[in-house]
């Protein structure tokens, strides 16, 4: 074996090990974490296959943004662990038909028919100057520059309307503004009145 | 409009900020104030009241006629006298002891005293190790007076033209 | 010498031939590691001695002075008695938890300088993506504060680990676009391509071009590394020390380790990105280039990093802190616009060829 396969094999058993133990994990907190490693090891797996843009994404994008907003709600929230287990086992005929529908589907699906040795070949190797970023660009922005645009504009009417359900009733919220709170000047808050000295007054 | 435009200006030139590193970049390289302690030393008021002491007469007597007036005026009741007749019969103290942790340094002992012998010297760097140490016995405080006599005598010279 | 290393390579390549003879590489790999790591541990320790002297200073102190010849051996006695002191855990903390969070704080603020250019081939790797792997790694960091927070089972570490996660998140997309500005100048994310790029004296530095962005990145760096007045997520004045309260001794001071790192990286990043890496600032000006052609290009980094690293400890000595909506606010209602109109400025200048930088 050359070293490439020990470190494909080991990277592929952590792969499966951190996801079964991200499925079995009782404790929340613990599961993500298991989902972060799975994350590393698929990501190792694409720098292996030369995908080090990919796997990089990968990492900064479900790595540092996504499991970080996960781990934010699971703190946020208070499972209760016995309400969620006593409605599994009437889950569990549903469940079991959709885990062997989706199982035969990927076995259908990413097969050895299709993604075999012999149907797709072990990428070639590149030279150091060969540069990964380069070539995906050329193919997002020339061959596939719709549908790349159409993506683009998918994910900004979902923020858009992220930020609308946010604001949905705004009529009925106590905020601040914090712009206002910046940029207030002393003159906004105090007024100097000159009033006539009694004393003077009196003269 | 035209406020709002300078306003914006102004915050987009960071001037509130770089105003405020300005001063700090001045005192960074300002003279420095601080006093190294135990080799440098403020210079302290011949006022100052610090840790007690008691006098003697230039001929070695001690000057405590133990009237007590100190222990009546000690508004903390820091201090504890005993006296008894000596055999040239004059009245002096057996015990004279000082509670440090229930004194307050406000020198009205060092007023009361009508022959100047229970005063507050310039020492304030003092410690003690065990909890018994806080009682300044009649012994300890003659030693502090002994030994700072030069110091006692010149501040209390100094400070006497107010009194 | 030389045979011993050779038969040294031979023997292990016989016992192991999955390494496919590859172990002069790793040695070679390990020795460069710790010739990367032992001087930035070094540095973090005087760093620290350079903070509170700074800030001393600012304040018309004069800092640490007794430990050594003018303190200089104070940052050794600091971390002695860190790493004499006691480690307590908290009676009903996660224990592993607990003990992983400062690994994964030091252990990303240490990987990221794999990537980082020193000098024109001094490097550790040479990764065709290493700026983003610079902000992959860097967002690594942030699970150290998370866990930290999680697992020490109270109430201020977990509140500060709440504001941590979510400053965080939002400054790296503000890092990112001002990131995204260089890289289109330089038309590549590989830190040594974009250090090469600036070659040829200061007007062909990127900070002329993207002075706002050098300054969003500036200013992002500070949240990013919890430093003040950002310094939020430990809050000594409202919670207490955010996820530093149940840390004692080692692990403590690996979280220190940690920040302090990452503040030297972001201040070598600034650098790499704005400042012209290993480039002389007398480039190009005849006699002056010529007098300091013999300085190596690793002094000018270092030399430019360090006014960073400066401006850290003078920022943290001006400001109060932030109130943390209000930090917020600047992220994605100030910076955010901003370095998306930076973004088609600087789409508008690439397509105009203006100056020497969009040539």
């Amino acid at each position: 074996m050359s070293s490439e396969q020990i470190i494909f094999y080991i990277l592929s058993f952590w792969f499966i090990a951190s996801s079964l133990a991200m499925i079995f994990a009782r404790n929340a907190a613990k599961a993500v974490l298991f989902l972060v490693l799975g994350f590393f090891s698929a990501a190792s797996l694409w720098i292996l296959l030369e995908a080090e843009f990919l796997a990089i994404t990968l990492i900064l994008v479900y790595v540092g943004a996504v499991m970080v907003l996960f781990l934010f709600v699971i703190k946020m929230l208070n499972i209760d662990k016995s309400t969620l287990r006593a409605k599994f086992a009437g889950y569990l005929p549903l469940g079991l038909i959709v885990a062997l529908i989706i199982i035969a589907e990927m076995t259908l699906v990413l097969g050895g028919a299709q993604f075999g040795l012999e149907v797709m070949p072990s990428p070639a190797k590149h030279g150091a100057d060969y540069s990964n970023i380069t070539v995906l660009a050329m193919q997002l922005y020339t061959t596939y520059v719709y549908p790349f645009e159409l993506a683009a504009v998918l994910l900004l009417i979902a923020i858009i309307a992220a930020i609308t359900l946010v604001h949905k009733n705004e009529i009925n919220r106590k905020k601040q503004s914090i712009s206002e709170q910046v940029n207030v000047k002393a003159k906004d808050r105090v007024r100097v009145v000159s009033i006539a000295s009694p004393s003077k007054e009196n003269k | 409009m035209i406020d709002g435009i300078k306003k914006l200006a102004k915050n987009l030139t960071l001037s509130e900020l770089r105003s405020g590193m300005k001063i700090t970049a001045k005192e960074f390289v300002n003279t420095k104030i601080t006093v190294q302690y135990p080799e440098e030393k403020t210079p302290i008021s011949p006022r100052f009241r610090g840790l007690h002491a008691l006098r003697r007469y230039p001929n070695g007597e001690e000057r405590c006629i133990a009237c007590k007036l100190c222990e009546a005026v000690c508004p903390a009741n820091a201090i504890t006298i005993e006296s008894e007749m000596r055999d040239d019969g004059t009245r002096r103290t057996t015990q004279y002891d000082i509670d440090l942790f229930k004194c307050i340094f406000c020198g009205f002992c060092e007023e009361a005293c009508p022959v100047d012998a229970i005063v507050e010297t310039q020492i304030f760097d003092y410690a003690f190790e065990s909890r018994d140490g806080s009682i300044m016995t009649k012994e300890r405080l003659l030693k502090v007076g002994d030994d700072n006599e030069q110091v006692i005598s010149k501040t209390k010279a100094q400070d006497a033209k107010y009194r | 010498m030389m045979e011993l290393w050779q038969s040294f390579v031979l023997g292990v390549n016989e016992l192991m031939p999955w390494f496919d003879g590859n172990v002069a590489a790793i040695v070679i790999i390990l020795i460069k590691a710790v010739a990367l790591i032992m001087p930035l541990l070094l540095t973090v320790a005087y760093f620290t001695y350079a903070e509170r002297k700074v800030i001393g200073y600012m304040q018309l102190r004069i800092g640490p002075n007794r430990v050594g010849p003018k303190g200089w051996l104070q940052p050794i006695a600091d971390a002695l008695k860190l790493m004499t002191k006691e480690i307590i855990f908290p009676s009903k903390a996660n224990i592993y938890l607990f003990l992983l969070a400062p690994i994964l704080a030091i252990a990303p603020a240490i990987a990221v300088w794999a990537v980082v250019p020193f000098d024109e081939g001094i490097y550790v790797t040479n990764l065709d993506v290493s700026l983003l792997y610079v902000l992959a790694i860097g967002s690594i960091g942030v699970y150290g504060i998370i866990l930290a927070g999680w697992a020490s089972n109270s109430k201020y570490p977990l509140l500060g680990a709440l504001r941590s996660a979510s400053l965080l998140v939002s400054y790296e997309i503000v890092i990112g676009f001002a990131l995204v500005t260089v890289v289109m100048i330089a038309g590549s994310v590989n830190l040594n391509t974009i250090v090469a790029d600036q070659q040829g004296g200061i007007v062909n530095w990127y900070f002329i071009p993207l002075f706002p962005m050098m300054i969003i990145f500036f200013i992002s760096a500070l949240v990013e590394t919890n430093r003040a007045p950002f310094d939020v997520v430990e809050g000594e004045s409202e919670i207490v020390g955010g996820t530093h309260v149940e840390y004692s001794g080692m692990t403590f001071a690996v979280f220190f380790l940690a920040e302090y790192a990452n503040m030297i990286l972001m201040a070598v990043l600034a650098v790499i990105m704005f400042f012209g890496g290993w480039h002389s600032p007398f480039e190009g000006l005849g006699v002056l280039e010529s007098v300091f052609a013999w300085v190596p290009g690793i002094v000018w980094l270092l030399a430019k990093s360090t006014f960073f690293m400066f401006l850290y400890l003078w920022v943290r000595a001006t400001f109060p802190r932030f109130r943390y909506d209000q930090i917020m606010r600047l992220s994605w209602k100030v910076f955010l616009p901003m370095t998306i109109i930076w973004i088609f400025v600087v789409a508008l200048m690439t397509q105009l060829h203006i100056g020497p930088w969009f040539a």
